[in-house]
């Protein structure tokens, strides 16, 4: 029972149409992406049911991480180093404490009045952090503000 | 491995100057290229971030207002320290209520009373997320008119009144 041996036959497939595809995409995906901004630290967020997306641009971002540190970041280059100085213009938070947050989210309001205010909370931090932030941005009068979360997909 | 080879081999010889050229069919082995292409491609799908994270509006009273206050339809929400919720109307003694009840407690009490006011006490030891969770479900319930205040030690007493009682 001799088995006859298959004749291997040479494929050639066109790539071509699969390159160009590949390649649309590649730039799309290129030109579209937005790098993580770095993490001054690790945050886990809370979850929520709310609608709205965080704004892209004008935000003043409040960061308290769990081990109570507090980071005060803005979105725009030349308010960073309106507030913080020229060595600082490139990061994107500045480690601050819980007294300079007052006079420092004033300026920043007084130099950008649209500017948004966010709070980002680590969802295992405790609400104490939390409420001294919320009553510092109440004596630097912004009454409103946002707190970020994840969408909660569980129910 | 990535070898240009050209197609044929037919010869191509000189008959004539004005002889037109003959094409040679040059066959590309793009396999590297596409190597290349779609690892940058997965690379780039997987760092792309799409999804921005949520927002949650606040709006809290600004400081100085004094707001006057019907007590009856005052509802007071207390977040204790270990996460346990207790509410009351107005000068009522504070009750437990369980977490996942708390969506449709909230509906009823803001569909009997709608101008109802909320002021929800977290204790400062609590998680934030216990915190984000309950105004999350006035915002699902539609309770707009709320406010925090901090959990004192006169509310805590209070509280552990009405817990030693029930």
């Amino acid at each position: 029972m001799a088995r006859f041996k298959k004749k291997r036959v040479g494929i050639s497939l066109d790539m071509t149409p699969l390159v160009d595809v590949a390649f649309l995409l590649l730039t799309f995906f290129m030109l579209t992406t937005k790098f993580k901004p770095v993490e001054e630290a690790q945050i886990v967020l809370p979850e929520s049911h709310a609608k709205y997306k965080i704004p892209e641009s004008d935000v003043m971002t409040i960061t308290f991480s769990p081990d109570g540190k507090l980071y005060l970041g803005l979105d725009s280059q030349q308010l960073r180093a309106q507030l913080f100085g020229d060595q600082n213009k490139l990061k994107p938070a500045i480690p601050i404490s819980m007294e300079e947050l007052v006079p420092l989210a004033q300026q920043a309001r007084s130099a950008n009045p649209k500017l948004r205010t966010v709070i980002r909370g680590d969802k295992d931090s405790m609400y104490g952090p939390a409420e001294d932030v919320m009553n510092a941005l109440q004596k630097a009068n912004i009454a409103r503000f946002e707190l970020v979360t994840e969408m909660d997909r569980k129910d | 491995m990535g070898a240009v080879d050209i197609g044929g081999g037919r010869q191509h010889g000189k008959k004539g100057k004005h002889k037109k050229m003959r094409r040679i069919g040059v066959r590309l082995d793009m396999t590297p290229l596409v190597d290349v292409a779609f690892l940058l491609l997965t690379f780039f799908m997987l760092t792309t971030t799409f999804s921005l994270p949520q927002v949650m509006d606040i709006t809290l009273p600004p400081s100085e207002t004094k707001s006057e206050v019907t007590e009856s339809s005052l509802m007071l929400l207390r977040l204790m320290e270990n996460g346990t919720i207790y509410w009351n109307m107005g000068t009522e003694s504070p009750r437990a209520l369980e977490p996942n009840t708390l969506r449709a407690f909230l509906k009823e009490r803001i569909n009997t009373n709608p101008n109802m006011i909320t002021l929800v006490k977290v204790d400062r030891k609590s998680k934030y997320s216990n915190m984000v969770k309950i105004i999350d479900e006035l915002h699902l319930a539609n309770i707009t008119r709320y406010s925090l205040a901090p959990l004192l030690d006169p509310d805590k007493k209070i509280v552990e009144d009405a817990a030693g009682k029930s």
